[in-house]
């Protein structure tokens, strides 16, 4: 049964796209099939970390000029991994950057219908345990549409009171309003603070509170991270990691949600 | 309410197998009314949608989450399936299909999705 994730936030910035990459890798080394769309169509990214040119992009399938699956690039034998990674990229050059802007609802209409659609025509054919959605943040168009095909939606958020503020109101005018199962990721969280005795409880409580969804997990803050700039894949080149296991982590609960 | 046919001497058997038909489905239509009764006290699943829908709003995602929860589930299983009769559509939301139907024809009336007749077949579609 193929599990849908979305991956989503109020603001940018909260590392989305690094956790949707490294947890695929998780869910991939680990021996599964696993299929990540951009659809971050404002801000894509997933081109420049996989170092892809694709042909198609899924711009061109929302425009109905192809289908879903001319769009899915297999990047497996990239990786050393057990499973697959396939991927679905969003075009970044500046006149599909435009053209999504322009878009009119009744465009928005289609999308909606051939996300639904495009869902499943992926698991048929790709047969993929796990599709992963990463999203613009924000309540743009794209970004409910891909909630609305997911089955599971996890809310990445760094613990401001300003992000904070902004996840209370999607979680109730959006995650609750599509009935989809949602939980919260905190992310960039300093390490010691994950390590204090209860910490990881605190924030639980703290989460459940203010948002009133479940904590999913924390993600340490860490300079290397930053400093590697979306070039490396950690799960997969650093396995070890304090932040490789914290998604292994993510991993793990997020099977059994 | 039982009715007994006594076969006399002298009535038609045929008349009295069709009179025991007769009352047989005037059984089954008293117990469906006496559901849709029970369904109609109840509230919730036959009740019409409060909210108004300026003529020409598209189904986008910004309407279905203004649409109350039963509705949407609807809206969004034909977003899946494109066109669809309300006999495919309650397989995908596993719902009674008279009840999907009556959801479907709400949406219609709303003038966010429209229907055509294909043959016998009543055909749901979003523009």
């Amino acid at each position: 049964m193929t599990k849908t994730l979305a991956f989503h936030s109020y603001k940018g910035g909260t590392g989305k796209t690094s956790l949707v990459v490294n947890l695929g890798a998780v869910y991939a080394k680990q021996g599964a099939s696993v299929c990540i769309l951009d659809y971050d169509f404002r801000a894509p990214s997933l081109n420049v970390l996989f170092k892809a040119k694709p042909k198609l992009w899924l711009n061109d399938y929302l425009d109905g000029k192809c289908g879903i699956n001319d769009v899915i690039v297999d990047e497996s034998a990239k990786y050393n991994i057990r499973g697959k990674l396939w991927v679905g990229f969003a075009n970044p050059s500046l006149e599909a950057l435009k053209d999504v802007m322009s878009k009119d609802r009744r465009w928005e209409v289609k999308a909606l219908s051939k996300t639904l659609a495009g869902k499943k025509e992926i698991i048929a054919e790709k047969n993929v345990d796990y599709l992963i959605f990463d999203t613009s943040p924000g309540a743009q168009y794209s970004s409910i549409n891909a909630l609305a095909g997911a089955d599971l939606v996890s809310l990445v958020m760094k613990a401001d009171e300003f992000d904070l503020e902004g996840t209370k109101e999607l979680s109730r005018g959006v995650y609750e309003a599509l009935g989809r199962k949602s939980g919260v990721i905190l992310n960039k969280i300093p390490l010691e603070q994950i390590a204090a005795s209860g910490g990881r409880e605190k924030f639980g409580k703290e989460i459940e509170a203010n948002v009133g969804l479940p904590l999913v997990g924390l993600i340490p803050c860490m300079c290397e991270l930053m400093a590697a700039g979306g070039k490396s894949i950690y799960t997969l080149d650093k396995p070890d990691h304090a932040f490789s296991r914290s998604i292994d982590e993510i991993a793990e609960t997020m099977k059994k949600m | 309410m039982h009715v007994v046919f006594v076969s006399s001497k002298g009535s038609d058997p045929v008349v009295v197998d069709l009179l025991r038909k007769l009352n047989r489905n005037v059984e089954v239509v008293t117990r469906k009314l006496d559901k849709l009764i029970e369904v109609e006290r109840s509230g919730a699943r036959f009740s019409r949608p409060t909210i108004d829908m300026p003529e020409g709003t598209p189904l986008d995602v910004t309407t279905l989450l203004t649409l109350p929860d039963h509705l949407r589930k609807s809206a969004l299983a034909l977003s899946s399936l494109g066109e669809a009769t309300a006999t495919d559509l309650s397989k995908e939301t596993s719902r009674v299909r008279a009840v999907e139907s009556d959801y479907l024809n709400q949406l219609v009336s709303m003038g966010l999705i429209k229907k055509k007749r294909k043959g016998r077949d009543v055909y749901f579609y979003i523009e």
